[in-house]
């Protein structure tokens, strides 16, 4: 190896270093910080715990109803990322393989929705899941009467994660889908599969590797999520973590200490499931981009 | 195992473009047909449509006894290997042979005697944990054919099964599906552009052109009656010659008909051999300007100044082992001859581009074809 490549090898090296370090700082910061009293973080943001104490974490836990948050983060996560990923898969497959005019004008609408921005359509949406009432808006001379339909509790925040899932994902599976030999399915209606079958037997297993991409995006986005359950969860037994986190903050003081606890104990949990599901999700990006 | 029936079947897709036309064909039980033609000539529109996989605009096609018009492709007891093999690549080969019969809840121990059996006919025992990924071209059309076969379908579909194979394991596997359909006792539905494949594989060949039926009829029927130009142009390598000719009739009290038939080319006087002349007489037909085709093995080189022969010089010559090609131009034509070559010797008839050359046409096999319609005069 020359000098000159040596050179640019560590400086990869130093660069790389860098970035990582950029990156990890904030949750060093994190981690020491919660191992601090409220005075040591006010005296020294930065430097290592003194003294050392492990309170926070039992407070936290405490505070903010952990273990029942943990319940609620846990299953609407799951639900919503289960239900979108079998509403977006099977939709997708449909509106790629009938091509009608009604199919097209559907996917188009669906890549639309992905421009709206969420804000947009928040405080409309949350009237009419709010209210139990029937609504009537007058447009000129035409009057649009909605039934509220009353679901600001967890159910209803599923319900609004597959609304806002979904066109991601049908746009996700609609590009995978369209690489998947037809012959495949011709093959299996041929070898006695209904249609319903010949999805669930030969499609969706070969989908698996979007099906991870399309996962992990919406595991992220649903775990990380404040705004949404914010609006709907009204009752403080339903709350998230992160909800729970808000907790910690108040108008006038702000306890640190045990926040920055709180806070590693809502990360922990997507950690730990992206180092035990590591290989597998890069093998399903990996698999999705060489297909 | 069945017959199939088709009465004046036809395609029409949304466009309206018609990709096949009336198309009415009987296949007897136990038949190896092959449907043969060049790109968009309906061939794989017809077998999909015996699939199920294509809807029937018009017309009828019965399975056996059954009218299958709406039936859907699972319930037609068919068997079908797909050109690019279609094997469920999430599923290793013993599974992708068991689906079909599995989703039949066919009993466990039945289906694993099957499945073992088909892949000990296709000698493909020792890959059945494997995955598609991990077998070569030739693997994965055995498995394709193998899934078909544990089936024991009434009828086998196989759309170009052997187009993705290299030339050698393409003529193998020929003979191995030759082997198969002897064995199966199964009847066979084979679509291919391959004249070759067509030639040796079928029991009868349906020849299609832009979704009409041009021939249907043995090998040995299409190659030596071609029913039309397109026919005789199709079947046979290299291509059969054709040329713009007349055919002359002259009255001769020699002759048991009455009349004597010849063929004028160049100025040239070909007499027909005797069959010709026989047919010809009994259908009374006249003079008139034909495009007579004549095969490249059936083109002679002799000694120039030989009487009715053609002078020509050499373009090409092609040596290709058993035989040499020797391409000439005549009346701004390419004509392809045909020459055993059978020894060593025979490098004397290896030809250099430039050579000057004598042919004959002789009469043993020629075949004259209407002028405007292009139909075989034999079949007027």
């Amino acid at each position: 190896m020359t000098g000159e490549n040596k050179f640019f090898k560590y400086l990869k090296i130093g660069i790389g270093f860098f970035v990582a370090l950029l990156f990890l700082m904030p949750i060093f910061i994190l981690v020491m910080d919660s191992f601090k009293n409220q005075k040591g973080i006010l005296t020294d943001v930065l430097g290592w715990p003194n003294p050392f104490i492990f309170d926070n974490y039992p407070k936290a836990i405490e505070k903010m109803n952990f273990f029942n948050s943990l319940w609620n983060s846990v299953w609407i996560t799951v639900v919503s990322t289960g239900l979108i990923v079998l509403f977006a898969s099977m939709a997708a497959w449909v509106l790629v393989r009938y091509k009608t005019k009604m199919s097209k004008f559907m996917f188009i609408l669906f890549s639309v929705a992905l421009l709206i921005p969420f804000q947009c359509v928040m405080l409309p949406l949350m009237s009419v899941m709010g209210s139990r009432e029937v609504m009537s808006f007058t447009l000129g001379e035409y009057t649009i009467s909605l039934n509220g339909l009353n679901i600001l509790n967890p159910g209803g925040l599923v319900f609004a994660y597959i609304g806002f899932g979904s066109s991601m994902a049908i746009m996700l599976y609609h590009g995978f889908i369209k690489s998947v030999p037809e012959e495949l399915e011709e093959a299996a209606m041929i070898d006695g599969c209904s249609m319903f079958k010949t999805f669930w037997k030969i499609v969706f297993p070969l989908l698996s590797p979007i099906t991870t991409t399309v996962a992990i995006l919406q595991i992220m986005w649903i775990w990380n999520d404040y705004l949404l359950p914010s609006l709907v969860l009204k009752n403080q037994s339903w709350y998230t973590l992160p909800l729970q986190t808000s907790k910690f903050f108040s108008t006038f003081t702000s306890s640190w200490d045990v926040a920055t606890a709180a806070l590693i104990l809502t990360m922990l949990p997507v950690i730990i499931f992206y180092i035990v599901a590591q290989k597998k999700i890069i093998k399903g990006v990996v698999d999705g981009a060489i297909k | 195992m069945a017959s199939l029936s088709f009465k004046n079947v036809k395609k029409v897709y949304d466009g309206g473009v018609v990709a096949v036309h009336d198309f009415n064909l009987e296949i007897a039980d136990k038949e190896f047909i092959v449907l043969v033609g060049p790109s968009g000539c309906g061939k794989s529109t017809t077998l999909r449509m015996v699939a199920g996989l294509e809807s029937i605009s018009g017309g009828e096609l019965y399975i056996g006894d059954k009218l299958v018009n709406d039936v859907a492709p699972k319930d037609r007891d068919i068997a079908m290997v797909f050109q690019n093999y279609a094997l469920y690549p999430h599923m290793t080969v013993y599974n992708n042979m068991a689906f079909a019969i599995k989703l039949r809840k066919v009993p466990r121990d039945e289906v694993d005697r099957r499945v073992r059996e088909a892949a000990k006919i296709l000698g493909i025992t020792e890959y059945l944990q494997r995955k598609p990924k991990a077998l070569s071209g030739g693997q994965r059309q055995r498995v394709a054919i193998g899934r078909a076969i544990v089936r024991d379908p009434k009828v086998f579909l196989l759309d170009e099964p052997l187009s993705n194979l290299d030339a050698k394991l393409r003529a193998q596997t020929r003979t191995e599906i030759s082997k198969l359909h002897q064995r199966l006792g199964t009847t066979f539905i084979y679509v291919t552009h391959d004249q070759v494949e067509a030639m040796t594989l079928g029991d009868r060949i349906v020849i299609m052109k832009d979704g009409y039926v041009q021939q249907v009829g043995t090998p040995i029927e299409v190659f030596h009656f071609p029913y039309n130009i397109f026919v005789a142009g199709f079947i046979g390598t290299p291509q059969m010659n054709f040329f713009d000719a007349k055919l002359i009739k002259e009255t001769s009290k020699l002759s048991k008909n009455g009349s004597e038939y010849y063929v004028e080319l160049l100025g040239k006087k070909i007499k027909l051999n005797d069959k010709l002349q026989e047919v010809y007489s009994k259908k009374n037909i006249s003079e008139m300007p034909v495009t007579l085709g004549i095969r490249a093995e059936n083109i002679e080189i002799v000694p120039q100044g030989t009487p009715s022969s053609i002078d020509t010089t050499v373009d090409v010559s092609e040596m290709l082992g058993n035989e040499v090609h020797v391409h000439v131009t005549i009346n701004d034509k390419d004509v392809a001859i045909r020459l055993p070559a059978l020894d060593a010797e025979a490098e004397s008839i290896s030809y250099k581009p430039g050579d000057k050359i004598s042919l004959l046409l002789t009469n043993k096999a020629l075949h004259l074809f209407d002028k405007e319609s292009e139909v075989n005069l034999y079949y007027k």
